[in-house]
């Protein structure tokens, strides 16, 4: 019998729930409990590829990285002021 | 070994995509058979536990209960270990000078901004089981990812340091002296991560971060006056007055106290790491919750503990970690002192493991090794290895004779706070990002509330700006 994915879901609760201890030995348990992108062999070969930055996000990203430098500029102004190494 | 390195890194034609199918009911079943590892094991059984106290819960027992205590963790911990050394010396720095007024309403608001982005990256991490770095890489790129790796591993380090100084200060108030005090975090940051389990990491790390709650008691020896404090959160006032520059230092102090990158970084990946599955988010929720709760009670606490130097006049300015305690000790005891000085120095211990973690996630993430606290440290010895270097380094560095701790002190929070806002737009465009994110995109008043917290952050350090180049202005 075919199951659909949430009652699926739930039967593989049932089951589970129902067993004292999993035995992790078996594959399939071990598969049964992860979802497939939840395991390091998926995630190691499978990655999100990049994405389209539009006109409007590399501006954005740009501007960011400009203010982030400049205020550690000023950062380290302050910290050298406060340390009473500059005036 | 090597040959199933070299299967576990082959190309798959698909790209990776939100599902929530189970490993088993996938049509690459038996290839993953193959390629299980510990890590999958590990979380496996985790898993396991998890089903069952739901199975349980909805049967109406105290699985509800036992379900909540198997996926709280990385919220309560991003929270407590945020409620660092310096986050507390600014809490206290902020009571002294200012007493009770303003300032405990506003650490109130900086947690809810902590708690509106935090509560991103617990979706970020559930659904595409991948940590954040991993992320900014994937879609924007080694350049962007470059960047934004860069002010993480720079603001760490700092933070990093800063923890091991408020652990010399705190043990400095029993006289132990500094090398043992920072042997003494060290082992526990190695006894806290050689575990090889992710669950027990966890729990050995937040039974350390409940004694954050020590400034609790701190503060009750201090005597509050509950009805000024209640008449302040309600009000807002009295509002801070004196020099406009020490103001605005605190206020970005006390935001860099809560929102920061290393808690994106950190809380994703340990997400992650804990294995939660989207329909675990709720539960997520309810962590990082109790975490902004825990962590804002026991910031309010840190500042009222400090109040009696308010209003006895005296200067806390150029306090460090042991020096609040010792001039305390007059008006809160020698047992309120005591608890003060060492809620800093596990502050710092909380901190470090969370903070060193982080940066080994990270690591882990972009270089494409392994990066769990589920592995085996000769699986994923560079993982480890980042962790212990990161922590050794700033323990040394610590100890160095005339090293210039209050140099560091300085700078750290207020380069958290400088950095958020680069950090936020990487959240907030992989928030909102279907091909990542499915259905669990944003919706329109978490934009709304991402949103202000940037817009919020980059004003406070644009006035930041501002009182540098023209201190005069501000009275600076």
């Amino acid at each position: 019998m075919h199951l659909g994915g949430h009652q699926a879901e739930l039967e593989r609760d049932r089951v589970m729930a129902e067993a004292r201890q999993p035995d992790l030995e078996d594959p399939h348990v071990v598969l049964s409990l992860l979802e497939s992108d939840q395991l390091v062999a998926a995630k190691r070969r499978t990655h999100f590829g990049p994405r389209k930055l539009s006109f409007g996000v590399r501006v954005l990203l740009w501007s960011l990285r400009v203010y982030v430098v400049v205020m550690m500029l000023l950062a380290l102004i302050s910290v050298l002021r406060a340390a009473h190494v500059i005036g | 070994m090597k040959r199933l390195n070299d299967e576990l890194t082959a190309p798959l034609a698909d790209r990776a995509q939100p599902t929530t199918e189970t490993a088993a009911a996938s049509p690459a079943a038996p290839e993953f058979e193959r390629l299980l590892t510990h890590e999958d094991v590990d979380r496996a059984r985790d898993r396991w536990e998890v089903v069952r106290a739901r199975r349980k819960g909805a049967a109406g027992s105290f699985g509800g209960v036992r379900l909540l205590w198997l996926l709280i963790g990385p919220g309560v911990l991003v929270f407590l270990g945020e409620n660092d050394a310096p986050s507390m010396l600014s809490y206290a720095a902020t009571g002294a000078r200012f007493g009770v007024g303003f300032f405990l309403p506003f650490v109130v608001l900086t947690f809810a901004m902590g708690f509106v982005v935090q509560e991103m990256t617990v979706r970020l991490g559930a659904v595409t089981h991948r940590g954040h770095a991993e992320l900014i890489f994937d879609r924007f790129g080694r350049f962007w990812g470059h960047f934004a790796m860069g002010d993480l591993v720079l603001g760490n380090f700092l933070t990093l340091v800063t923890e091991f100084i408020g652990v010399r200060a705190g043990l400095g108030f029993f006289g132990v002296r500094p090398g043992i005090a920072v042997g003494v975090t060290l082992v526990i940051v190695l006894g806290a991560i050689t575990t090889g389990r992710y669950w027990t990491w966890e729990r050995i790390t937040m039974g350390l971060a409940i004694f954050n709650a020590l400034f609790v008691p701190a503060a009750l020896l201090a005597r509050p006056d509950w009805h000024a404090v209640g008449h302040a959160m309600l009000t807002w006032t009295p509002l801070p007055s004196g020099s406009h520059y020490e103001i605005l230092v605190l206020i970005l102090a006390d935001i860099g106290a809560t929102v920061t990158p290393w808690m994106l970084f950190f809380q994703q990946s340990a997400v992650v790491d804990k294995g939660l599955q989207p329909r675990d988010i709720n539960a997520g929720r309810i962590d990082t919750a109790l975490g902004t709760l825990l962590a804002s009670t026991f910031a309010i606490a840190t500042i009222l503990a400090t109040v009696p130097l308010f209003h006895h006049g005296i200067n806390a300015s150029d306090f460090q970690g042991a020096q609040f305690a010792e001039a305390l000790e007059p008006w809160i005891g020698h047992l309120g002192a005591s608890l003060f000085a060492l809620g800093i120095f596990e502050a710092g211990i909380v901190a470090a493991i969370a903070i060193s973690t982080s940066s080994a996630y990270a690591f882990g993430e972009v270089m494409h090794t392994g990066h769990s606290l589920n592995r085996p440290v000769r699986d994923a010895w560079p993982f480890y290895l980042t962790l212990i270097g990161s922590a050794c380094a700033a323990a040394a560095l610590v100890l160095i004779p005339k090293f210039p701790l209050e140099f560091v002190v300085l700078t750290v929070n207020v380069i958290a706070v400088l950095a958020m806002p680069p950090a936020l737009a990487f959240l907030m465009l992989l928030v909102n990002d279907r091909e990542v994110m499915g259905e669990h995109v944003n919706g329109f008043w978490g934009n709304v509330a991402g949103v202000t917290v940037t817009i919020l952050l980059i004003i406070a350090g644009i006035g930041f700006g501002m009182a540098t180049v023209f201190p005069k202005w501000l009275g600076g």
